[in-house]
């Protein structure tokens, strides 16, 4: 695998955290040390090299002691995870593209392992109204357990279906590219697990052009569909820090075709609100000024 | 979704586009609640309000109670929201940052600025009622003319946002928040003529028609929300009773009340009050009917024969 371990730098030692009544209702006003700003990274998936053995899944659930979902045989292929959640920050697709008895044309078998996609203009981090979703030091979407009182905003928000909310502590969760393994220079366990480097971890740039390389190989090797899914911004939406190489259409594994940025109608709904309650009350008033003696 | 035992199925190669990508919020009949509630106070909120800037002899009997009904309304509201939330002990984290580009930030901080002068309005109302004391004029006109913002802030974010998501229906509404706004003062506007009623004072007729008008108006902006989300609807397992929901919602909260209110304009005292009081309970019951198919929209499955397998936890 071609993913490496970053050098452990310089880890700021964590400061006592404060605890008793008072600390919990007053900890989330007071100020903190933001850390400085770092090369940004994030994951590039190559779908084509993914065997569906779900060891980022596992890497996962034991890194980040995520709580087992229960065992269900949903019938869908070997997908049993179903579905990204609070407690499932990886999930592997599983899409059978055999032909049918007697067809001619060629099967193949698809997999991907899907996670958040850190999206550098996140509209999860627009919508927290109490802060609790930041984007850290190495430009990752992060949120802040101790901060989010699970009002379920970023939920709706998320175009990309990834978060939802704990039922254990009410939280929202999701993938966190493994903040804590970043800070002491280690590579998100998912990538490290990973045994084709399907999953990559790294500086972003350094992923894209990996991942444009690797498009060249797959066309000269008589794989043109290849394609990247979200390594650039397009009209309706930032660049993503987790981008996918794909070799079918992005809503056959279950990504949206082209996904919008709702805050891109923000404004436009506000000003439409304020004309709905300003025809209101005009109206009113002028009906009181004529009826009223 | 495909499976090793059905290789003929023509889904086989579609693989999960048949999903719906997106996951509904743990929103529910709570929600509904809230934003009836946040409507029915800032609606009466801004009615009085400008009841007292354009006549205080004629409104000040009527604005004496509504003042103090819209504080009660506004509790129901906050208890709404934070009985909502996924933690409920950290309803005080909304006010940690102020977020211009969360409409959930830029609502929590509008309600608690509007807060602030209603609860002194409200306290300036039950003192001169108890004839504990006078309270200067200029106080409560600064009240008020504080209030008036913000309580318009407060009625204005909930339709962004629930616009300003990604799920169905939802994110094509662009006249939601237009909607809910309009809606809140037709709210105000029927409370504030039931309690003209109940007291037998105030301009009585000015307030019908004026709610008449209000209602007029209101039925287009439904009209427009429900041409916006019915292409969501139609995608939907059961969408059919979604869109019979906004219809009764359209009829109850609209079209019945108005006919009410045309009525009772004819009728002797008591008997118009009886009908206003009705017409009220209509347009409420009848404005909880579109919030609650609004709010459980994206909770409906999609038409394909496919089941969401997330249904957004509890
Ligand atoms: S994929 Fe969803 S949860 Fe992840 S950063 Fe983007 S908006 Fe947020
Ligand atoms: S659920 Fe938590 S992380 Fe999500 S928007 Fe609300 S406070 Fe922020």
């Amino acid at each position: 695998m071609n993913a490496r371990e970053l050098e452990i730098s310089a880890i700021p030692e964590p400061a006592e955290t404060p605890s008793g009544p008072v600390a919990t209702i007053l900890g989330p006003f007071l100020p903190v040390v933001r850390p400085e700003p770092r090369t940004p990274t994030g994951f590039y998936t190559d779908t084509t090299v993914c065997i569906g053995c779900k060891a980022c899944e596992v890497a996962c659930k034991q890194w980040n002691q995520l709580p087992s979902d229960g065992l269900n045989w949903s019938g869908d292929s070997y997908d049993n995870t179903q579905a990204l959640s609070a407690t499932s920050w990886r999930h592997v697709k599983f899409i059978e593209q055999f032909a049918s008895a007697g067809a001619d044309a060629p099967s193949r078998w698809l997999m991907m392992s899907d996670v958040c996609k850190h999206c550098s203009a996140a509209p999860c981090q627009h919508a927290c109204p109490t802060g609790a979703i930041i984007y850290n030091e190495f430009s990752n979407v992060y949120i802040q357990p101790d901060i989010c009182n699970g009002c379920a905003y970023c939920i709706a928000a998320c175009p990309f279906g990834v978060i939802t909310r704990s039922d254990l502590d009410g939280h929202a969760h999701k993938c966190t590219l493994c903040y804590d393994r970043q800070r002491d220079g280690l590579i998100p366990a998912c990538a490290k697990a990973c045994p084709t480097a399907s999953i990559q971890f790294g500086p972003i740039d350094e992923l894209r052009d990996r991942a444009h390389r690797r498009i060249e190989e797959l066309n000269s090797r008589g794989t043109p569909s290849a394609y990247l899914y979200g390594e650039a911004p397009t009209a309706t939406y930032s660049e993503l820090h987790s981008f996918y190489l794909l070799v079918d259409r992005p809503s056959t594994y279950g990504l949206p075709e082209s996904p919008f940025n709702p805050w891109l109608r923000m404004r436009g709904d506000y000003l439409r609100s304020l004309l709905g309650g300003l025809a209101a009350i005009v109206a009113m008033i002028l009906v009181w000024t004529l009826r009223m003696p | 979704m495909p499976t090793c035992t059905d290789p003929a199925s023509p889904m086989n190669a579609a693989g999960y586009a048949s999903r719906r990508v997106t996951k509904p919020p743990n929103w529910h009949e709570l929600v509904a609640f809230d934003m009836l509630f946040n409507n029915m106070t800032t609606g009466l909120f801004v009615v009085a309000a400008a009841g007292d800037l354009v006549s205080r002899p004629a409104f000040g009997p009527l604005t004496r109670l509504a003042y103090p009904m819209a504080l009660l309304f506004l509790t129901i509201d906050l208890a709404c929201l934070v009985l909502d939330l996924g933690h409920r002990f950290r309803f005080h984290h909304m006010l940690r940052v102020f977020k211009p580009s969360s409409p959930m930030s830029l609502g929590t901080w509008c309600l608690t600025a509007y807060s602030i002068p209603l609860g002194l309005l409200s306290t300036i109302e039950v003192l001169e009622m108890a004839g504990i004391r006078e309270i200067p004029a200029w106080m409560r006109l600064a009240s008020i003319t504080t209030g008036i913002p913000f309580a318009m802030g407060a009625a204005m974010y909930k339709g962004v946002l629930f616009s300003t998501t990604s799920q169905p229906g939802w994110k094509d509404s662009r006249w939601l928040g237009g909607y809910l706004t309009n809606s809140a003062i037709a709210i105000g506007c029927a409370e504030l003529l039931a309690i003209a009623d109940l007291a037998g004072q105030g301009p009585v007729r000015a307030i019908r028609t004026s709610l008449l008008a209000l209602l007029a108006i209101n039925l287009g902006f439904l009209a427009t929300l429900i041409v916006e989300l019915r292409p969501a609807i139609r995608t939907l397992k059961g969408g059919h009773r979604l869109d019979l929901m906004l219809t009764l919602g359209a009829a109850l909260g609209v079209w019945v009340p108005a006919i009410l209110i045309l009525v009772s304009g004819t009728m002797p005292t008591i008997a118009s009050a009886i009908i206003d009081g009705i017409g009220m309970v209509l347009v409420l019951a009848g404005n909880f009917l579109v919030r609650r198919s609004i709010v459980m929209l994206p909770h409906h499955e999609n038409d394909d024969g496919i089941v969401a397998r997330w249904d957004g936890g509890s």
